[in-house]
């Protein structure tokens, strides 16, 4: 297997100015391609941080980083917002889809940057969303969806691109039951289809349906213990 | 990212935010149109007096009785006294005296209520010699001018203008007779409107031309002051001459010097110089006023961008998060800030031209458009616009996108 993440005594410490905060403290994992990875822990252990990090959305006060081979951790800023869109889908707990668009725009926006010509983007966009079982709500409004239906937009916009990576934190945090299952289920298609798969949360009977468990901790990774 | 695509995602954020897109340009339409509409006005006004003034005639010198600086200190009103007579005008027109000198006309003017039949239309009116005509560069529309015969047996004939012909009859007036102060008078010519644009006060195509001698047989007028003697020079290099001749030869005539001159000699050119520098201030200040609306619009321009951009930091965390980099948000804020300045001064420009179109009529005022203020209220708009639009976006362009993403 060929790893997909390799995390080395990566460190991160948010300096808000009054106190230093060790959000982490030498962080080293190794996630291979087609695995699907839970990370649990406590609030405020440092869960969103390393996913930030594994995100390419932060970069790492020490420690390195290698994202499908490439060293991520001394990349410039547009080098990693290619790396962002051509390698990563990110869900968010918050659905962070933009309201004045209608969903299939929304999943079209990775490809505007990765410089996808029109017509076929708005294909592909269609195809994602038909992929989550959206096809025939492409045309509304984010504020015209229900909660789940929003997380599945944003799941089909993270899946757009074909990344190797999907990252999602809590992505179930702001759903109910009905909606969290149609969520997870989808996960479990992605995986089963061998895309690799990273969840942040909180609660085991989610963590449960990943092969294995990174257990957070105080900003370290105490044990990978297989599901 | 392609400018073409960049364009297209600029002009969507305008639509999808069209009421905050519509407030930002009101403040920028406002502050154009007032630029474009003060300072035209000033131009207006200005090109008026101009026009005015060359309507009066080419190479003209104007003889006004009266000292425009008493010797007492007090200020006589212009043209009050009457210390300019008939053979003022016979010396000026005297060739071998004022060799520079091509037409006088000395020139009487009142007022009078002139009567065709039931109708009554006070007017003013002129009298004069027949060289009043060319000194004063009119023409005639239809009819004739009166000749040197008639002013020296005091025909009872009248030239009208053309505005005072059409007030006063139907149809062609030349022929047909008029009355004014119980005296007969029949019509032989009408002139041509003057082309100047006419005041509420004064109107060089409302007035009644007539022989200088029948006017103060009507007016019962005796002696032979005049009110003016109008005088072309022979060109224009040469009017400096002319206006030394007659200089001389009047302070000789009247036994004055510079100090206590009785009479007043103006040139066209100083009288367009006094009108322009009065009329610059009033441009200038006008301009001071339109400037300061369209910093009042800026500040609003700013306001709204900052707010905007604000509003929207976690819209460009999201951007960046799926793969923007900072100068593909810089450039899509520059298109957004663009298209609000260029759409906002387009609209101001239309509004600008619109009451310069509407306005004049109302105010009894031309307004004409300046090309240059116009432009550079454009320009000032688009500036603001941009300035205001994009520097806080590229700040924000350069925050990671978590920090941006998790701004509220
Ligand atoms: N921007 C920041 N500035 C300062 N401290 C931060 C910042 N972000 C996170 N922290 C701190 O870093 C630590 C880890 O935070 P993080 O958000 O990674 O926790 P988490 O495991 O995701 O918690 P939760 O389960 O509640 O989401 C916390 O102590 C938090 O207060
Ligand atoms: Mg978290």
């Amino acid at each position: 297997m060929t790893a997909i993440i390799e995390l080395s005594a990566v460190t991160k410490t948010y300096d808000t100015g009054v106190v230093k905060v060790d959000a982490l403290r030498g962080v080293n994992a190794r996630i291979d391609e087609g695995e699907y990875v839970a990370v649990v822990g406590p609030s405020g252990s440092g869960k969103s941080t390393l996913m930030h990090i594994l995100g390419c959305l932060d970069v790492p006060t020490s420690g390195t980083y290698h994202l499908a081979g490439e060293d991520v951790s001394t990349m410039t800023e547009a080098d990693l917002a290619a790396v962002r869109n051509r390698r990563i889908g990110f869900v968010f707990q918050q659905f962070n889809l933009l309201a004045s668009m209608p969903a299939w725009r929304n999943v079209e926006l990775p490809l505007v940057y990765a410089a996808v010509p029109r017509a076929e983007r708005k294909e592909r966009a269609l195809a994602a969303l038909a992929k989550v079982g959206l096809a025939e709500r492409a045309d509304h409004k984010p504020g015209e969806l229900s909660g789940g239906q929003q997380q599945r937009v944003a799941v089909a916009r993270a899946l757009v691109t074909e990344p190797a990576l999907l990252l999602a934190d809590e992505p179930t945090g702001n759903l109910d039951s009905e909606s969290t299952t149609d969520v997870l289920n989808l996960f479990d298609e992605l995986s089963a289809l061998g895309r690799t798969i990273v969840l942040i949360t909180h609660e085991h009977d989610v963590a449960a349906r990943a092969g294995r468990s990174l257990i957070v901790r105080d900003g370290s990774i105490q044990l990978g213990a297989p599901a | 990212m392609t400018w073409l695509e960049t364009l297209r995602t600029g002009l969507e954020a305008v639509r999808a935010h069209r009421l905050r897109s519509a407030l930002t340009m009101l403040g920028i339409v406002i502050g154009v149109s007032s630029v474009i509409l003060t300072v035209g006005l000033g131009q207006g006004a200005q090109d008026q007096v101009s026009a005015q003034i060359s309507a009066l005639g080419s190479n003209l010198l104007v003889v006004s009785p009266g000292s425009t600086t008493s010797t007492t200190g007090v200020r006589g009103g212009f043209g009050s006294s009457t210390t300019l007579t008939l053979s003022d005008a016979d010396a000026i027109a005297d060739k071998s005296v004022a060799p520079e000198v091509a037409q006088v006309a000395p020139t009487t003017t009142g007022s009078v209520s002139l009567i065709d039949g039931t109708t009554n239309w006070t007017t003013s009116l002129v009298g004069t010699t027949p060289a009043w005509l060319q000194v004063r560069s009119r023409s005639l529309a239809s009819g004739r001018f009166f000749t040197q015969a008639e002013v020296d047996s005091g025909a009872h004939v009248v030239v009208l203008g053309s505005d005072t012909a059409s007030q006063l009859t139907r149809g062609d007036p030349v022929g047909q007779t008029v009355t004014a102060d119980g005296a007969t008078l029949t019509v032989i010519g009408v002139l041509k409107p003057s082309g100047s644009a006419s005041t509420s006060t004064t109107s060089e195509d409302d007035n009644a031309v007539l022989p200088i001698s029948t006017e103060k047989a009507i007016t019962g007028a005796t002696g032979n002051s005049v009110s003016s003697i109008y005088v072309e020079g022979k060109s224009q290099a040469t009017l400096g001459a002319a206006y030394a001749e007659i200089t001389t030869l009047l302070q000789n005539l009247h036994s004055v010097t510079a100090n206590n001159a009785d009479f007043t000699l103006t040139s066209q050119d100083s009288l367009l110089e006094t009108a322009n520098s009065t009329n610059k201030t009033l441009t200038v200040l006008l301009g001071g006023v339109a400037a300061i609306s369209l910093l009042v619009g800026g500040i609003g321009v700013m306001n709204i961008m900052l707010v905007s951009v604000t509003e929207r930091i976690r819209e460009i965390g999201l951007r960046k998060a799926l793969g923007a980099t900072p100068r593909v948000i810089r450039r899509q804020f520059l298109v957004e800030a663009s298209v609000l300045g260029l759409l906002g001064g387009l609209f101001g420009v239309l509004l600008g031209i619109l009451g310069a179109q509407v306005l004049p009529p109302l105010i009894n005022q031309p307004v004409s458009v300046s090309l240059l203020a116009t432009l550079g209220a454009i320009a000032t708009s688009l500036a603001l616009g941009i300035g205001f639009g994009v520097y806080p976006a590229s700040r924000a362009a350069r925050l990671t996108p978590i920090d941006a993403l998790r701004s509220e």
